[in-house]
């Protein structure tokens, strides 16, 4: 996961790179996503979310569709 | 296990006090526990997906969201000073730290520098967007280029 200063930028990268363009994340929507998953990570009771819980998170700050599933089959 | 859990909170403690990676070496002598206890533990938060070790398995390379390794995202935050594996655990560290910081990183395509406040609240706007590259059903097959 990579920052980028716009839009035109990623898809610069992406051709010069021969990747596909994927989804563009805000930095509110990444946020989100950083205190959901690491807010109590230092914590001896810290775990990994398990895939439910990372499709729920996904899915709780607009991220959605099959690149989001951890379990989605068409990437495998 | 008793132990691996000691060993992650030593591996989490010696990031967070010192911004680096801790040995092997370091950890045992923290512990009170031999090298080979160690590397064991670390073997197995390794197969977890807790950590992420070298492939000699000497080295913790990543204690998510921090780096063991030098990255383009650094995190200033408590006068101390952070690598994080990617731009999500830039922001990490500071949701890990409960801590206002700054993020300097950079735009991967021109090199830019990219400087990113962060406060409780979260990042302040600035012209900035991610790219995820690897669908979330592959993040663990190559983490390192995830």
């Amino acid at each position: 996961m990579l920052f980028f200063r716009s839009e035109e930028r990623v898809n610069e990268w992406c051709q010069a790179n021969g990747l596909p363009r994927r989804p563009l994340v805000t930095l509110t929507q990444l946020w989100r996503l950083s205190v959901a998953w690491y807010a109590n990570r230092l914590t001896p009771e810290a775990r990994r979310p398990a895939p439910s819980e990372m499709a729920s998170i996904f899915t709780s700050i607009g991220l959605n569709g099959p690149f989001w599933d951890p379990q989605a089959d068409e990437f495998r | 296990m008793e132990t691996d859990v000691a060993v992650r909170q030593a591996v989490y403690r010696h990031f967070v006090s010192t911004g680096a990676a801790p040995t092997v070496a370091s950890l045992a002598s923290t512990l009170g526990l031999t090298t080979r206890d160690i590397a064991a533990a670390l073997q197995r938060l390794f197969e977890r997906r807790v950590l992420v070790l070298s492939p000699d398995g000497d080295q913790i390379l990543m204690a998510p969201p921090f780096s063991g390794i030098p990255t383009q995202h650094r995190v200033l935050t408590g006068g101390r000073e952070y690598f994080a594996n990617c731009a999500w655990d830039a922001l990490g560290v500071l949701a890990a730290l409960q801590q206002d910081g700054l993020i300097r990183s950079r735009c991967e395509q021109t090199g830019e520098p990219l400087d990113i406040p962060v406060h409780a609240t979260g990042p302040e706007s600035i012209p900035c967007t991610v790219h995820f590259a690897v669908p979330a059903a592959l993040w663990w097959r190559d983490i390192v280029f995830t």
